[in-house]
């Protein structure tokens, strides 16, 4: 027994450490993509070596985006390009927080506009250069001006918008047709007040046979908050996080909550889809219209249902959608080489000229000289929710907030339970402005 | 063949019922040379454990006194101060139930449904290998592909479970949706996936059981209950005590199924520890907290097998 006591207990050290590992020394390992960047990074102002470029374009989007790289590859001036694809999701910007923080980031990267204000504020981004992006040919000018504003921390540009890619509804064209909700010129009519946006999915369900509206957000990090972000700007009331404090006006949050819980009552429209369920349920027919992002399309339009879009309806009275915007960055560097900087302006200008491809995605384009060109007015259903992108509402600007952010997950999780029937719309509205405060009341770590 | 190799190396060692007690009588005998010559082939691994396990052990202690930010903020010496604010976190609180609960509920049935398969297998069922690949094929999957799985069995509306749950006339349940469900269907998932490993643990257990103990109780006129009452379980003792341990600890480093499936939620209902140091450390940026709930979470483990250390050996004395 006795040489049995101490073989016992190593194993148990042993094991002990084997959870640390896996727990909080995960921060050793995490630390590895950093580390390897920085390997593979190319001395400063070394030749030949290609620029290196970080999206999360991992869908049909991505595809685009490989088509655009090709491009600018071309061609005399063509760009010797590294290209890494990284997830999207929280540990995205994880990983590109840690790259900059450690000072060996990539050269380009994307981030979502709405991701900006815990990056900016921390030193994790490099601004770009006006007047080497105005020699590229790129000027404010080119933006929608709210977006090139969101762009900006204490009056410098930290990023450039290369779409805005808005939360929307794509809907049957036939049984949106028998319903009578479209006017004249085949466009979806905005209902404009609550009332009459449950007459619309009524209609619509029963055109169809099945459901109306179909919306998934069980389990979805994101989802709730998006709906409840474009209903809540539409009526008006502003959704503010200054560090005394959330400022939200509790009386809108509910009416919004309120609705979405009438108007996902279970029969005309289902409650309890997931996101995945919800896209399955409208590529199978088995409802009129789907809430959801844009960036579905090249999976929606596969289907072979005649495909309608329209901005997210407007239930409220004030237009207004909820967007984000991938955007091209400079991740901070230790020591810039200045020639790879300049060819990083180049890659983002030339990037920008290609938006008409990457408008394929779905997307809208923030460059706005591209809408003028003939293909644009072609691309069907895109053009029909272009004025998505004037009417954008992106999160509140908060170190913690943006896309992929514990935020919008916070947010999602609290609406849920209040669209499964299981809370009311005040509990989930108390929820969401004590959820704030928590966030709101821990240090800032980007400052 | 190789499923009876596994545990007869595997029992005796966590036996402890001083079986093998040449190596250290060996060790005595070693001259100075020998010593130095063993002590290369451990250096490879020395490094490695210094580097990857010592290391960031000692690294986290010290930054669990700082509020260091995973960005450019900073770093500063706080005192207790994390500590204090996960004590009084009622996160921590909620994740660290959430744990200990997921681990009661898997720990029980992954051992009791593994030792009652491996029974029924071992009674001799025909086609025995079809049994044994059945109930092992699970673990061997990736726990990606099984949250795909399991995704869709659950998916609300489409699923299986609730297609299931509808044709024998009943409502659908929220499997990941419902506060009260949730946890118990990642429990229900976690078991059909790793109940396979103690499954073999135990069968191969059970076809090293001497038969001369199986014929004299026979001659005894000992019935099969008898025989399984007072010879086989009490024979696998020593392999439920290594199965429940390894049970407890893989049970309480439950993460990944829950952060791909529900990522801690309905209202954090499924927020294991883990999960919930990992938000705070990697999603919130805040590595000196999450450092600090680490060695709570690791204060608990040490209680944990104190606990077990002290339970074990008696039992088996």
């Amino acid at each position: 027994m006795t040489g049995a006591h101490p073989r016992r207990h190593d194993r148990f050290t042993v094991d002990r450490r084997r959870f640390l590992r896996l727990s909080l020394t995960a921060s050793g390992a995490a630390l590895a993509p950093g580390l390897l960047t920085g390997c593979g990074a190319p001395a400063p102002g070394g030749d030949g070596v290609g620029l290196k470029i970080w999206d999360l374009f991992s869908g049909g989007d991505g595809l685009l985006m490989d088509e655009m790289m090709d491009t600018v590859r071309g061609g005399p001036d063509g760009f010797t390009l590294d290209r890494t694809i990284l997830e999207w999701g929280p540990s995205y910007y994880t990983k590109l927080a840690m790259a900059a923080a450690g000072g060996r980031a990539p050269d380009v990267a994307v981030l979502h506009l709405s991701r900006m204000p815990g990056y900016a504020p921390g030193g994790l981004l490099d601004p770009f250069d006006l007047e080497l992006l105005a020699e590229f040919g790129i000027t404010r000018e080119d933006f929608p001006p709210a977006l090139w504003e969101r762009a900006q921390w204490e009056g410098r540009l930290y990023a450039v918008p290369l779409d805005t890619h808005p939360f929307i509804v794509f809907y049957d064209l036939d049984v949106a047709e028998r319903a009578g909700v479209l006017d004249g010129a085949g466009r979806l009519i905005q209902p404009g007040s609550p009332g009459a946006m449950l007459e619309t999915s009524a209609a619509l369900a029963e055109a169809h046979g099945g459901a109306g509206l179909l919306f998934g957000h069980v389990t979805d990090p994101a989802q709730n908050w998006r709906i409840f972000n474009a209903l809540y700007a539409q009526t008006g009331a502003a959704f503010d996080l200054p560090e005394s404090g959330p400022a939200i006006d509790t009386d809108a949050a509910v009416r919004v909550v309120s609705f979405l819980q009438e108007l996902f009552d279970g029969r005309t429209n289902p409650n309890h889809l997931d996101y995945f369920g919800a896209l399955a349920s409208f590529t199978e027919s088995r409802g009129a219209m789907i809430a959801v992002g844009e960036w579905e399309l090249p999976t929606l339009r596969s289907t072979g249902i005649r495909l309608g879009a329209a901005p997210f309806v407007n239930v409220f009275g004030e237009p207004a959608v909820a967007t984000d915007s991938h955007s091209y960055v400079l991740p901070r560097q230790e020591r810039p080489d200045p020639a790879r900087r300049r060819e990083a302006h180049r890659y983002v200008a030339a990037m920008l000229r290609q938006s008409l491809t990457w408008a394929g995605a779905g997307h809208l384009p923030a460059y706005q000289p591209v809408l003028a060109e003939p293909g644009y007015a072609e691309l069907d259903p895109q053009s029909s929710y272009t004025e998505a992108g004037d009417l954008a509402v992106l999160d509140p600007p908060a170190w913690f907030a943006g896309s992929g952010s514990l935020f919008q997950d916070r947010m999602s999780q609290a609406i849920q339970p209040a669209l499964l029937g299981r809370a009311s719309a005040e509990a989930a509205v108390d929820r969401m402005v004590r959820e704030c405060a928590d966030l709101l009341d821990q240090p800032n770590p980007v400052r | 063949m190789s499923t009876q190799a596994s545990p007869e190396t595997v029992a005796p060692r966590d036996g402890g019922d001083g079986g093998v007690p040449e190596p250290s009588p060996t060790a005595g005998r070693s001259g100075p040379r020998q010593r130095r010559s063993g002590g290369w082939f451990v250096l490879p691994f020395a490094v490695c454990f210094g580097l990857f396990m010592l290391w960031p052990v000692v690294h986290g202690i010290a930054m669990s006194f700082t509020d260091e930010s995973l960005t450019l903020a900073g770093t500063s010496f706080v005192g207790f101060d994390n500590y204090v604010e996960a004590f009084g976190d009622a996160a921590v609180w909620n994740a660290l139930g959430n744990t200990l609960f997921f681990t009661l509920i898997t720990t029980v049935p992954l051992v009791l449904i593994a030792l009652g398969m491996a029974l029924l297998v071992h009674t001799g069922l025909a086609g025995q290998w079809l049994w044994r690949l059945a109930f092992f094929a699970p673990y061997l999957l990736p726990v990606a592909v099984v949250t795909l799985i399991w995704q869709w069995v659950y998916q609300p509306d489409l699923g299986l479970a609730n297609q299931l749950l509808n044709a024998l006339g009943f409502g659908p349940v929220g499997w990941l949706s419902d506060e009260a469900v949730a946890m118990w269907a990642i429990a229900l998932l976690t078991v059909w996936w790793t109940v396979g490993f103690n499954f073999l643990l135990y069968l191969a257990a059970l076809q090293s059981l001497p038969d001369t103990l199986y014929e004299a109780a026979a001659l005894d006129g000992a019935g099969a209950w008898r025989r399984l009452w007072s010879i086989t379980l009490p024979q696998l003792r020593r392999t439920t005590v290594l199965v429940g341990m390894l049970q407890v600890l893989a049970s309480l480093k439950v993460f990944d199924q829950i952060y791909i499936l529900t990522k801690g939620g309905p209202n954090d209902s499924t927020r294991p520890i883990l999960e919930y140091i990992y938000d705070v450390g990697f999603t919130g940026y805040r590595l000196g907290y999450a450092s600090a709930i680490s060695y709570l979470f690791f204060a608990l483990i040490i209680v944990v097998s104190i606990a077990q250390l002290r339970f074990f050996p008696r039992q088996e004395g």
